[in-house]
């Protein structure tokens, strides 16, 4: 999957923790514009520049449902954890589903992290990731992680399309009970996680698989093209037949339900 | 073109293989190191058996088999001699019975489970 230049993105077992999904860099060679595509996770995130040698600052961002253009120039870094979906609780409590699209940045994102020291000099990324783990275990020992993790995986398995209801029924949950612990824990009701699923597998239908656009909104489940046009302006902010160039697409894979309980 | 594999998305592969040896007695020919793929010896035609969580990695997506909701339009046929004392055994082994052992007006006598899984198969005796 050919990636952006700079960016790397290192998948963590889940049997090697429960909360966080992926440990990721990106280091910017040239100045522009990232775009970052919502994946309904949370991050937490070490920004520098190792060209400067500015002292990082910290950038925790909230379930996104909306594309964001992150301006970046040569040496710009990012270091972040991304949380497992079921975890956006872990880093904001019980406000999880009003940080939806937003993010804190510097002194006010400190306050919400109050384990983590930040260094006054540069570090290397190595010590930065370890400073990030040590202050997210903290947190995890005082957060109760909420059993969404088969409602998650049935949302992947199924590309989204489960409607809520069946969903619902499937885990033997009302759908008022499913839509109260997905905001509680994910930050999001289960019906816009399940279009950002569908979302992004059109967009991999399209982008790596190279099917024709009908051909991608049939097997995605939009009900047309021009639907699945909609899906794309609303969390991509682009059309499928003109997806930009250097998409970041993460790997967003199911966690397993044996396994992250 | 050829049919070469059944193969069917579990959660637990290895948990799988040894419901069918026991609820089935078929017999396992390959368990990949990574338990997240089987085949039984079911001859030129592999029953195989996948982990779940290759869909995703496939860009596939499907509706998982559940003992919960209701089977999907498919089944596995498994054939032999006894069908009474292959229901009987599936049993035991923790299939779900769905219809017992039944004379077909054409000889042959049918009786159908459920897997583990929640996947539909029919015991039936040969056709004559």
């Amino acid at each position: 999957m050919p990636l952006p230049a700079g960016y790397h993105d290192r998948q963590l077992s889940p049997r090697l923790t429960r909360s966080v999904e992926a440990f990721w860099t990106h280091r910017a060679t040239r100045s522009g514009t990232s775009l970052v595509l919502p994946d309904g996770r949370c991050d937490i995130i070490l920004r520098y520049n190792d060209l400067d040698n500015t002292s990082p600052h910290l950038v925790l961002t909230g379930p996104a449902t909306r594309a964001f253009s992150v301006p970046e120039n040569p040496g710009d870094c990012w270091l972040g954890l991304r949380l497992r979906p079921s975890y956006g609780h872990l880093l904001w409590g019980e406000r999880v589903a009003q940080m939806q699209d937003k993010t804190l940045r510097g002194a006010e994102a400190q306050v919400v992290l109050p384990a983590l020291t930040l260094p006054s000099s540069p570090q290397s990324p190595r010590q930065l990731a370890r400073l990030l783990q040590q202050a997210l275990r903290q947190h995890l020992n005082e957060t109760k992680p909420q059993p969404l993790t088969e409602a998650l995986d049935l949302q992947h398995l199924t590309g989204g399309r489960m409607p809520v209801a069946d969903l619902a029924d499937h885990l033997a949950l009302s759908p008022r009970q499913l839509q109260r612990r997905f905001l509680n824990a994910v930050g999001l009701s289960p019906k816009i996680y399940a279009q950002l699923i569908q979302f992004h597998r059109a967009l991999r239908l399209i982008r790596d698989a190279g099917l024709p656009l009908s051909a991608a909104a049939f097997e995605a489940g939009y009900n047309d093209q021009s639907h699945m046009t909609r899906a794309f302006k609303r969390f991509g902010g682009f059309t499928p037949a003109d997806l930009p160039p250097n998409l970041t697409l993460p790997q967003l894979h199911v966690a397993i339900s044996d396994i992250d309980v | 073109m050829k049919l070469g594999y059944t193969i069917i998305y579990v959660a637990d592969v290895p948990q799988t293989v040894t419901f069918y040896e026991t609820a089935f007695g078929l017999t396992c020919r390959f368990l990949h190191d990574s338990q997240t793929y089987a085949e039984m010896e079911t001859g030129a035609t592999a029953l195989a058996f996948a982990a779940l969580d290759a869909i995703e990695l496939n860009g596939l997506a499907v509706t998982p088999n559940s003992a919960k909701s209701l089977a999907a339009a498919w089944e596995i046929c498994l054939v032999t001699e006894d069908v009474a004392a292959a229901y009987q055994t599936a049993l035991n082994a923790g299939c779900t019975p769905v219809v017992p052992p039944t004379e077909k007006p054409w000889g042959q006598t049918v009786a159908y489970v459920r897997d583990l899984n929640g996947c539909l198969v029919e015991l039936a005796t040969p056709i004559a």
